[in-house]
């Protein structure tokens, strides 16, 4: 009973056709993204099993080790962590209060948080690359050399949106009622900020610390040039650092296979680093939200 | 063609995952009149309604059983198409869902996906049935504005023109009241209360007062049962089972 | 009470600090471009495809153009797969999927760019220069304007189809529903209804996703070959400013100009971003006021 007209049918048929093919280009689009992923995942654990040995995480570079000799890249490794931590602490330090501050003192609508926040969006779209440039100048005005403290400043610099940001997202969702109630017992809007407000977003912020850990980690355009190169371990602000990409970087355009082969390892360990702090972030954001009020 | 503009259920059963939401549901909708189903809020009154032009079909979640026939065909049936169902029943949903495009433009939509592409004649079913919704007076002059400027009793009524347009011969109604002021309800009512000569209007509210006022069928259900079905007059009035007399008396709610 | 305004004082101090750091960044570069600027004209320093510093010739034109095709080139790479993709998790994919998808979207957007660079060189660069090049009758080292363009496609990806998906979730089934009760196929519905209610929203992710492809330093300095030429074809090599900066900013004391040439080009690439982030806020902001 539910049939047509002759050419009603056919113009339904196309409309059909029109659906399934519009369902299968976006089914091989969504697999595209899949196979890059694991193509690229795929490349680096493939070409780096045959150099990951364990001496590449307990060992610094030992002579002529760029020409393929013996040695491994704790240097990097443990930079990488240095100049990550501070530079994530760097940021959170600075950026932390204001958040607090833009949604306790200020209104939702005020003028200032909007700039303030506009000023984020741009801090968040600027590339790294240009943050290494100012790092670079700063440091040519302080006369400081690429060390782990310029380079940390930069990294906290590029972090510093990012963490802002995240956390500015899960401080606006709370509920204005929850601050209310603290108010109405009587705390201060600093109290109700930080003891509050702060216990509330925690899930959300450390999901934000972490974040920020992980683009930290992986940036490598700005400690181009402000955190130097070491083949030792770094033990003081005022030394230079290496960092693991840079290590990667540097050993991939050497023209030794071996060298070469130890920069897909050294980005193996890299990614495992990653993937370990983003599935942290996950897994805690999950878990440590025992307290919030929902 | 005796059965023309007719819906009956047989067995229907709906699932939300394993959580049963309508249970064993049967039931005759006579052509030509409106049919009221009322019962408390989270009785399946809603999900029931979706069955009918499958637009649970959307829910991931949900599974239906039984089956529903539409002029005797059952339209869960695997070689039945499901925008043909849907053309061949209109929808008024609780808040008016204008179309982001212009007054004019959501009135041609559906006439338009479903292959009317002369312009004198798309113009001509605007104008037929935004008169037929009671709207074309008040926006003959501003057809082209976007459609979210009208007021909302206005874009229900929208919705209405732009359900009919499509030739339906159902009309399901959810709730289409209970967005708007005072008036705007009247004015939909009356607009459906001259369109049941035409069109099968199936209408959910939890209001029994409209009920009384537009009902010539009710059906009652409760926790996903059909309790009672049969003419307003005797439902409403006298009812047979306890649950309904409790519903109307204003018991459970 | 004396507490109190303590914190204010201090949290205040730190609230405006964005303020503070853009301008700083923006005046910092903007007066070591200055000197430049004083000797030629912008127009000349822009236009001018003459980069030869030892000559005093500072021409930015190739690494506007360098910038500008790799990242359009990505962009008309990215766009259609990101799109298709975000359609298919907001409209189509059943639950399961999508929640073991979204994760995987962001591991993509998380992974480091020399990790992207290093997939580029082993992967892509033989693929262009030993099958694509000579499939289109050129021959091509790789380390090419289309190898950085998919590379860089891949790396912006994850944040339009983020954005996008969330665009998406933000229109209300129940519009859905009302286009679909007319009888219209899920197609329909995409390109007559939710297409036309997200669109501001999917501009804003494009324009960021646009925004991020343009700073890409490292992946791309290491697949696009950094030629100072303006680049004829997909296959030939190009420079785009923030390899520019990357390859040069630290070591370019010696040269009279030459510093000032390059923080006016860090400059224009500051300038492109912030109009870019300008742009997505506006469109977004606009989205959320007309939902609310």
């Amino acid at each position: 009973m539910l049939r047509q007209p002759l050419s009603a049918d056919i113009r339904l048929k196309r409309r059909k056709r029109l659906d399934r093919a519009f369902h299968c280009l976006m089914l091989i689009s969504a697999s595209l993204v899949v196979i890059f992923l694991l193509l690229i995942l795929g490349i680096i654990l493939g070409k780096s099993l045959p150099a990951l040995k364990i001496s590449m995480i307990t060992r610094t570079p030992g002579t002529g080790y760029y020409l393929g000799q013996e040695g491994g890249i704790l240097n990097a490794i443990v930079g990488s962590m240095e100049i990550t931590t501070g530079a994530t602490l760097l940021a959170l330090i600075i950026a932390l209060p204001g958040v607090i501050f833009l949604n306790t003192y200020l209104k939702k609508k005020s003028a200032w948080a909007e700039l303030i926040r506009l000023m984020l969006d741009i801090l968040w779209g600027i590339p790294s690359i240009v943050y290494g440039a100012f790092g670079f100048l700063l440091m040519l005005t302080l006369h400081l050399r690429a060390s782990l403290l310029a380079g940390m400043v930069t990294l906290a610099l590029v972090e510093l949106p990012i963490l802002a940001r995240s956390v500015d997202e899960t401080m606006r969702l709370v509920p204005s009622e929850l601050k209310e109630a603290a108010f109405s017992l009587g705390a201060s809007r600093w109290q109700t900020a930080t003891r509050v407000v702060l216990r509330q977003v925690f899930p959300g912020l450390i999901t934000a610390i972490l974040i920020a850990l992980g683009r930290g980690l992986g940036d490598a355009a700005s400690v181009l040039f402000t955190a130097g190169y070491t083949d030792r371990l770094t033990t003081s602000l005022l030394q230079p650092v290496a960092t693991l990409p840079l290590a990667i970087f540097f050993q991939l355009n050497s023209p030794f296979p071996e060298v070469q082969q130890r920069a897909f390892a050294s980005a193996a360990i890299l990614t495992l680093m990653i993937l370990a702090i983003s599935l942290a972030a996950r897994f805690l954001g999950r878990h440590l939200g025992r307290h919030r009020i929902k | 063609m005796v059965d023309h503009g007719r819906i009956s259920l047989k067995g229907v059963n709906v699932f939300y995952g394993k959580n049963q939401v309508l249970k064993d549901i049967s039931l005759n909708i006579p052509a030509h009149s409106i049919t009221v189903i009322i019962g408390p809020s989270g009785c399946g009154k809603t999900t029931l309604l979706k069955c009918f032009n499958r637009l649970l079909d959307e829910v991931e979640e949900a599974r239906v059983e039984g089956e529903i026939l539409f002029d005797g065909q059952n339209i869960y049936a695997p070689e039945v198409d499901v925008t043909q169902v849907r053309k061949r029943m209109g929808l008024l949903s609780q808040k008016p869902q204008v179309l982001p495009m212009s007054i004019y433009e959501n009135v041609a939509f559906g006439p338009r996906i479903h292959g009317l592409q002369n312009k004198k004649k798309i113009d001509h079913v605007v104008e037929k049935y935004l008169r037929l919704a009671g709207l074309w007076d008040e926006v003959k002059a501003r057809l082209s504005e976007p459609a979210s400027r009208l007021s909302i009793g206005q874009q229900q009524r929208l919705c209405l023109a732009r359900g009919l347009a499509v030739e339906p011969e159902i009309l399901l109604c959810d709730e289409p009241t209970s967005a708007l002021d005072p008036q705007s309800s009247r004015n939909v009512e009356a607009q459906l209360l001259r369109l049941k000569e035409n069109y099968t209007i199936v209408l959910v509210t939890h209001i029994l007062r409209q009920a009384r006022r537009l009902a010539d069928y009710v059906a009652f259900l409760y926790l996903g049962e059909l309790i009672e079905f049969g003419p307003a007059s005797e439902v409403l009035t006298s009812p047979q089972d306890p649950r309904t007399r409790a519903y109307i008396t204003g018991e459970i709610s | 009470m004396k507490k109190e305004g303590l914190a204010a004082r201090v949290s205040g101090l730190s609230a405006f600090f964005p303020v503070v750091l853009v301008s700083a960044i923006f005046l910092a570069i903007f007066l070591k471009a200055l000197p430049l600027l004083s000797l030629k004209s912008w127009s000349h320093l822009i236009f001018s495809s003459a980069w030869q510093p030892q000559k005093g010739e500072f021409g930015l034109w190739p690494f506007i153009i360098g910038t500008l095709s790799v990242t359009a080139v990505a962009f008309l790479l990215a766009l259609p797969v990101s799109l298709f993709t975000a359609l298919y998790l907001a409209e189509y994919a059943p639950n399961r999927a999508r929640k073991m998808f979204l994760p995987a979207i962001d591991l993509l957007a998380g992974l480091p760019s020399v990790i992207y660079g290093m997939w580029g060189m082993l992967m892509v660069v033989p693929l262009v220069s030993k099958y694509l090049a000579p499939l289109f009758g050129t021959s091509s080292s790789g380390y090419c304007l289309l190898t950085a363009g998919v590379v860089l496609a891949v790396m912006i990806m994850p944040t339009i189809i983020h954005v996008s998906v969330e665009v998406l979730g933000s229109v209300p089934v129940s519009l859905k529903e009302a286009a679909l009760a007319l009888g219209a196929t899920r197609f329909e519905v995409v390109r007559y209804v939710i297409l036309k209610k997200a669109r501001p929203g999917l501009l804003a992710a494009c324009i960021l996703g646009l925004a991020r492809a343009f700073g890409e330093t490292i992946a791309v300095l290491m697949v696009v070959g950094n030629v100072p030429e303006i680049p004829r074809s997909l296959f030939s090599p190009a420079y785009p400013i923030p390899a520019l900066l990357a390859n040069n900013y630290g070591e370019m004391l010696s040269i009279p100009g030459y510093e000032s040439a390059l923080n006016l080009a860090a400059l224009i690439l500051l300038l492109l971003v912030i109009i870019f982030s300008l742009l997505a806020r506006l469109y977004l902001s606009r989205l959320i006021r007309r939902s609310v």
